[in-house]
């Protein structure tokens, strides 16, 4: 499955700069092969002399459409992968009317003036010259805007405001998106008395395999989820208590915890009094008839470390979540007598010589996790541990 | 050397839909132009009055290096993949775009005040024709679908009066 830069956080990380510059790149040759370095061309649609921007634009979001939709039906990527942009009512169709007010008016858009400015349009650096400004007039007067720009609705969709299912709007959409499409090339047929694709072989390829791509996701989408049959469920855990997979060595819980590891949930399913006594640093103490709702928010985000002082009770509990669902859920190995043994007991007790790597590694261990964490006299509640 | 033709609209409209594809697979986000545009207004109204607009809310709230962000990486990448396209088709020339009764002055008075709207609301919007209506409709946002809708009746109200830019 894919990870994006989005959701490991690192947008702003020198990768994510460098393939957003590729992107880019893409993007500028996309942009320029269309035609739209030229500010009359853009501007046509507005007169109905040259609708490239209609086709160009409607395109790219059918098949970038389609392509998400498939790539979310297969499981490729999940909705948390992706950055969606909030919807205010307010703000986008006063700032779209506004906007297009702009682009008539300039000939460019500020994507297409950059390209403009490549191909040497000298009214594209004067229209981003005023676009920079109008940026920071928007800056300017922000405190008088804000009331525009706290109607937020958060992520909707325009299948759900219209009450259809997701198929159906996307399958609807592509059938508006061909009907433009010949609506265009009729359009210029008219007005120009040619028009290179009307009812042209290419025209009508083109316009079946989109529609026979958006007619496809009916079937993907309401495919059924498979449900875990029990004996599949239990098969499943027979597995990976036998691959081993259901656990984590001390080490590496040492090393993870020391590394800052935003994305681990240790837990201590000791009584309070065990836990106040001492626990491992930044362990959270839930009660194990606690753990399903505690453990809510982490289902299936990274990973949820449980220990007790051996090793029964977080594997019974580490099953029992496992048949609610949650599938990252591991259990320390030996529990929090084996990490003190393997991690944190002093060097010169140890029976076994140790090497200086590892004598390096255990004072790191030792100087982390037996520092005084701040006192924690009560077990935290689930409120409290969303804010961690 | 004559400029060549430009592409096949629909097949270059397949080229931007599978980089906007891309864009999200890889970065998890759209494209963006204006953005870019904004972080490097950010850093123009740094340079002249860096505490003002440290303790502004919008620009404040993008910290001390407002161009460290992908979208302004991004724009150079337009700027880029425009210019080596327009130079392998014959299509740089230096020059004004306008109608020939159309005065260069008039025409690049409307560019700036066109690009100064069009600045102003894609910050409004919090974003373009290519975060909110390519990028945000492909995803079959509300708002973005609102926002193309708009983009479309706020140009075709303005067309008629601003036409003989282009043609006389």
């Amino acid at each position: 499955m894919i990870n994006t830069f989005f959701n490991s956080g690192t947008l702003d990380s020198a990768g994510a700069f460098f393939a957003s510059l590729l992107i880019g790149l893409a993007f500028g040759v996309a942009l320029e092969r269309a035609g739209f370095g030229s500010s009359r061309r853009l501007a046509g649609i507005f007169y109905f002399r040259d609708m490239a921007v209609l086709k160009v634009m409607f395109t790219a979001v059918i098949v970038a459409m389609l392509g998400l939709s498939y790539a979310k039906a297969f499981g490729w990527i999940t909705p948390e992968n992706v950055y969606f942009l909030h919807t205010l009512y307010a703000a986008q169709i006063l700032g779209g009317l506004i906007f297009g007010v702009g682009f008539v008016m300039g000939g460019w858009c500020p994507g297409t003036a950059a390209v403009g400015v490549a191909s040497g349009k000298i009214d594209a650096l004067i229209f981003l010259l005023g676009a920079v400004g109008g940026s920071i007039l928007f800056n300017e007067l922000y405190p008088v805007l804000a009331p525009l720009t706290t109607a937020d609705r958060g992520v909707v969709f325009g299948f759900e405001s219209l009450g259809v299912s997701e198929a159906g709007f996307a399958f609807i959409f592509t059938l508006m998106a061909v009907g433009c499409f010949w609506g265009a090339e009729a359009i210029e047929k008219k007005r120009n008395g040619v028009a290179e694709y009307w009812n042209s072989n290419f025209l009508k390829v083109f316009s079946a395999l989109l529609v026979v791509g958006a007619f496809g996701l009916f079937a993907v989408q309401t495919r059924p989820v498979p449900v875990p049959t029990p004996a599949g469920q239990e098969q499943a855990l027979l597995t990976s208590l036998q691959e081993g997979t259901d656990h984590i060595e001390a080490q590496e819980l040492a090393d993870h915890l020391l590394g800052g590891a935003p994305d681990l949930v240790l837990v201590d399913i000791r009584t309070p009094e065990e836990y106040a006594t001492f626990h491992i640093r930044t362990a959270l103490n839930i009660q194990p008839s606690d753990l399903p709702a505690a453990l809510a928010p982490y289902k299936n985000k990274g990973m949820i470390v449980l220990y007790s002082n051996g090793m029964t009770h977080p594997a019974q509990a580490r099953d029992s979540l496992a048949r609610l669902g949650f599938g990252n859920v591991y259990q320390l190995t030996d529990g929090l007598q084996g990490f003190l043994d393997t991690c944190l007991k002093p060097i010169s007790l140890r029976d076994e010589p140790v090497s200086p790597v590892q004598a390096a590694k255990i004072r790191a261990w030792r100087a982390f996790f037996l520092t005084l964490p701040p006192p924690v006299t009560k077990s935290v509640t689930p409120a409290a541990q969303k804010e961690r | 050397m004559n400029p060549k033709p430009y592409s096949n609209p629909y097949l270059v409209g397949v080229l931007l839909g599978v980089t906007l594809l891309a864009s999200y697979l890889i970065l998890g986000a759209g494209l963006g132009a204006s953005a870019g545009i904004a972080r490097v207004g950010a850093l123009c109204a740094r340079i002249v009055a860096p505490a003002h607009t440290l303790a502004s809310q919008y620009f404040g709230a993008w910290g001390d290096q407002p161009l460290r962000y992908y979208l302004v990486f991004m724009l150079a990448g337009v700027f880029c993949g425009g210019l080596l396209s327009a130079l392998l088709a014959n299509r740089c020339a230096l020059g004004v775009e306008r109608g020939a009764r159309c005065s260069s002055f008039k025409r690049l008075c409307l560019a700036f005040f066109g690009g100064l709207i069009a600045g102003f609301a894609s910050r409004l919007a919090n974003g373009c024709t290519s975060g909110q209506a390519l990028s945000g409709s492909a995803l079959l946002l509300t708002g973005s679908l609102l926002f193309l809708v708009s983009v479309f009746a706020g140009g075709y109200l303005t067309a008629w009066f601003v036409r003989r830019q282009w043609y006389d």
